[in-house]
């Protein structure tokens, strides 16, 4: 690892700087003007409700990440390269690093987490009242919000990544710390989902439909809830889900490069470190792209986003070929990356096709909506279903791109597809900047109607909320295609790990062990959404019960003399979130352990192209069908096809509320589903190797 | 407390409470304890308003505050023929609430609107409620229905409102749709083609449409009239009801 030392301490040094960045924007960001006693009242019980949230959901995970880590520190405390042979050797330095590694995975996917929606539930208020000054203003305050969640997640991760294997040298250490990662990210992610919908739904149900008071309207009860549900969901939830992906990717490659090169010592270190500096420069990127995103007095907020994004996935390609030129490395790795990068981005703005009022799917949406809510579920649905295919395809174009083009290079196509994964989420610092600042702008007009602000500040906020919905979707397409590429590598890696034990691997479809396991992983996707959609209308029932009730036994909320009691609310869907989680958690981290165990390692293995497959399928159709059937929506409110209360409106609300749990509870929750079960078969896999019922 | 009267028109009433309009309007949408909610429209009538069809005095000697001191909300005095037996100049302010008990207050104006042409849909209000599109203005309308009857339906008074038509009103055919939220939008148009090819005035769209509507959709305000005089309540523009009447106008944009 000498020879490549210098490197590490290079991205520690760039994490460091990332999180600095991050830490001086927090500052920054809080020392802009609050804004009125109305707003900043309004503000804090937002606040209050989402630290509330985040700290049960901690404390939970911390009980969840206690247990683990003793599971994890007794397991691996076995010298695993002697299992099966009949000897005990026992080495509990090893247990004890993973176990470690696995808890710090954890505590640094919290920290991004923690900081990002600390500084959202700040910024809120201080964009909505930059919004009376003007929209450059505002537009500054919550993009600079968004870019503390965006580089706390890429530097944290570096900082946390390299300092493991800078002690340990081992990149399955590393991946322990993955574990952590992502057993977070799925539980703050699906945690977060269930919350923001319960919320969303049962605020729109009573408020709109049945008592018909307008969005963010303080007499609602669940309007706080359905806020906090924003920044949980989106704010935290996502920067977990990214840190997670990008984590799980840079482990999968740091594992292919040891096993790959396992022959030459110096080859090994190189490119078991290549994605660590890939990370860096990514960060570098990042960090410059960032100060590009400016809008002037009439600059639109969507084109400054764009233009971020744009800008730092060019200087990350140029650094990235420098970097492999004058580093020797193989030109293949340099194709691999760039083909994730350019990926990445096109499939992220293909997503945006979809569920954009712009483009064809989302018009044609809205304008069969007057034939009712059926029509606009299926025409929805079925547009959804096309959306998989470009992604699909960009995902396929990807693989083979990267893997030929690695291969042709002299080197294994596999370690490219990895590469390729490191590539495209090598500038989530940006993206997630971007995707942050979403939620921030969407509590910044609720903020501004609550607080009964001026004309302008509404217009203002108006005119950033809808550039962070485009952002939002760009993220979401990213974010799948992503953890696509990075689960085909760590099943790459997998099948390393098992291969490295003396176990040759045989996924074929005529093994029926491997056609058992598909099956069963591809069923669990499938299972999980239902799980945690179920959980979402569950607790969607009991807070319209909890919203009815108040509006019944108070009358004076509707009058406008009587406060509602927002934290019933608030409560209800905290407590309804973290109880929903245990069986998808259970499904998530035991069931691929139970069918490695009993079924074997190749069952395991088709288990994992299974759930691949069913999960990316599933996520893409999601995450697009709800944002195409919310933006459907939201163009019949913009005064086309009748407009409000028109007959297309009512069916395009229907539409809606069955596409909220699709795009902001199942889909985006799925991929960290097919990551968590793949890092932990990684993670497993020695020992599974060594013993199975099968 | 003062007790004030009301002419409602969804449904047609005459009430007595000790609420001012604005606290009334909030009231008479959202419901108190009771399940009664929704959509409504009424007049505030001069207090001392007496007439022989109305026992107003045994209403407004009902209407006493409650035990504990809070102002009795309402005391229905008539829900028959209220309208006809009205005259309009006793009647002060209309006020259109929201289905969530947002209040505006609009004064009455001399000047009707000019018909610029083209073809009209009104929504009547009381004492009927069909949705009628017609060849005529706001004023011969009223006048078709309520001054001289070329038909065998009439009323002593009407209370209507004309509603947009955007560009069905030129091009009923092929016109957009737009932001038009009409249900069966198909027969709409073909009633309103009928009347260019039919010689007709005034044709029937639907006959059981509620007397609720979206208050988005006024064209130009509401009208008020009987055999003596009819009264025009403008509704102020969009930018004016956005920038003064905001709360009002996001309810009715929901």
């Amino acid at each position: 690892m000498a020879g490549s030392q210098p490197w590490i301490f290079v991205a520690i040094f760039a994490g460091a700087a990332s999180v600095g960045v991050a830490a001086w924007l927090y500052r920054w960001v809080h020392r802009q003007d609050a804004g009125s006693p109305e707003a900043q009242e309004v503000a804090s019980w937002i606040r209050e409700g989402a630290t509330t949230y985040l700290r049960r959901l901690y404390l939970a995970l911390t009980l969840v990440a206690i247990g683990l880590g003793v599971i994890i520190a007794i397991v691996f405390s076995f010298d695993i390269e002697h299992l099966g042979t009949g000897a005990v050797h026992l080495d509990p330095l090893r247990g004890g690093g993973m176990a470690l590694a696995f808890v710090a995975g954890g505590i640094c996917s919290a920290i991004a987490g923690y900081m990002g929606m600390s500084v959202a539930v700040a910024a809120n208020v201080r964009s909505a009242t930059a919004a009376g000054e003007s929209i450059n203003r505002a537009f500054k305050v919550a993009f600079y919000a968004g870019s503390v969640m965006g580089l706390a997640v890429v530097g944290l991760a570096v900082i946390g990544m390299s300092t493991i294997y800078l002690i340990t040298g081992d990149p399955e250490i590393v991946l322990g710390f993955s574990f952590g990662a992502s057993t977070l990210a799925l539980l703050a992610k699906a945690g977060g989902g269930i919350y923001t919908k319960t919320a969303d739904i049962a605020a729109d149900l009573v408020g709109k439909i049945e008592v018909g008071i307008p969005e963010d309207d303080p007499r609602n009860p669940a309007v706080v809830a359905d806020n906090v549900g924003d920044n949980v969901g989106d704010v935290a939830g996502m920067g977990a889900d990214i840190f997670d992906s990008y984590v799980a990717s840079t482990v999968a490659v740091m594992l292919l490069g040891v096993s790959i090169f396992a022959g030459d010592a110096a080859l090994q270190t190189k490119y078991t470190t290549f994605p660590l500096i890939l990370c860096t420069l990514g960060i570098v990127a990042s960090l410059i792209g960032i100060q590009f995103v400016r809008v002037g007095e009439n600059g639109k907020p969507g084109q400054a986003l764009n233009r971020g994004t744009i800008v730092t996935c060019m200087i990350f390609a140029v650094l990235a070929t420098a970097i492999v030129l004058l580093g020797g490395y193989n030109l293949g790795v340099l194709w691999a990356t760039l083909a994730g990068l350019v990926t990445g981005v096109v499939v992220g703005f293909t997503s945006d096709y979809f569920t954009s009022s712009d483009h064809h799917p989302v018009v044609e949406t809205a304008r069969v909506s007057g034939s009712g809510a059926a029509i606009n579920i299926i025409t929805g649905f079925s547009y959804g279903l096309i959306s998989i295919v470009p992604s699909i395809i960009g995902i396929a174009l990807a693989t083979l791109l990267s893997y030929y083009l690695t291969e042709r290079s002299g080197m294994s196509g596999i370690y490219g597809v990895g590469i390729s994964a490191v590539g495209m989420l090598a500038v989530s610092g940006m993206i997630v900047s971007s995707d942050a600042y979403g939620p921030i702008v969407d509590n910044a007009r609720g903020i501004a109607e609550m607080a009964g602000m001026s004309q302008k500040v509404i217009d203002t906020a108006d005119v950033l909320d809808a550039a962070g919905n485009t952002a939002k979707a760009i993220t979401k397409g990213f974010a799948i295609s992503a953890a696509a590429l990075t689960v085909l590598a760590l099943f790459a890696a997998y099948a390393e790990v098992i291969g490295a034990r003396g176990v040759e691997l045989s996924i074929s479809l005529r093994n029926p062990m491997v056609v058992v396991g598909a099956f069963l992983g591809a069923m669990t996707p499938p299972l999980f959404s239902a799980l945690t959609m179920l959980s979402v209308t569950d607790n969607a029932f009991k807070m319209i019960q909890e919203i009815r009730r108040q509006f019944h036994e108070h009358p004076g909320i509707l009058a406008g003399t009587e406060k509602p009691d927002y934290a019933a609310c608030v409560d209800l869907a905290a407590q309804g979130a973290l109880a929903s989680l245990v069986i998808p958690a259970f499904l998530a981290v035991v069931f691929p352990v139970l069918v490695g165990f009993i079924l074997g390692p190749e069952a395991l293995g088709g288990f994992l192209g299974g759930s691949i497959f069913t999960g990316v399928v599933f996520a893409l159709l999601m995450s697009n069908a709800g944002g195409l059937w919310d933006n459907a929506k939201k163009f019949i409110e913009s005064g086309e096809f009748g407009g409000p209360r028109s007959d297309a409106h009512k069916a395009s609300v229907v539409g809606d509320t069955v596409g909220d749990p699709f795009k902001d509870t199942a889909g985006p929750s799925i991929n960290t589903l097919i990551t968590v079960m793949s890092l932990v078969s990684s993670l497993f896999a020695p020992i599974i190797a060594a013993f199975h019922l099968f | 407390m003062d007790v004030h009267l009301y002419l409602s028109v969804i449904p047609e009433a005459l009430i007595a409470s000790m609420l001012t309009p604005e606290e009334f309007g909030v009231y008479y949408a959202v419901g108190a304890t009771k399940k009664a909610r929704g959509q409504a429209i009424f007049f505030e009538i001069a207090p001392d308003f007496r007439h022989d069809f109305f026992r107003i005095e045994e209403g407004i000697r009902r209407c006493v505050p409650h035990e504990d001191g809070s102002p009795k909300r309402s005391i229905y005095i008539s829900v028959y023929r209220v309208l006809e037996c009205i005259p309009l100049d006793v009647i002060q302010r209309l006020y259109l609430v929201t289905q969530d008990g947002r209040v505006l207050g609009l004064e009455s104006s001399e000047e009707c609107p000019e018909d610029a042409g083209g073809l009209h849909l009104y929504q009547e209000i009381a004492p009927v409620h069909p949705l009628v599109v017609s060849t005529l203005g706001p004023r011969e309308f009223y006048d078709l229905i309520v001054k001289s009857p070329t038909s065998l339906l009439s009323l002593p008074a009407i209370c209507f409102v004309e509603l947009r038509l955007g560009e069905l009103a030129e091009n009923p055919g092929r016109g957009a749709i737009r932001d038009l939220p009409y249900s069966n939008i198909g027969h709409l148009r073909q009633c309103l083609v009928d009347l260019r090819t039919k010689t007709v005035h005034a044709k029937m769209v639907n006959r059981i449409q509620p007397a609720s509507f979206p208050y988005r959709t006024i064209k130009s305000g509401i009208f008020v009239g009987n055999e003596e005089r009819l009264l025009y309540f403008p509704l102020p523009s969009q930018e004016e009801l956005r920038a003064k009447h905001y709360r009002w106008w996001r309810s009715v944009n929901l």
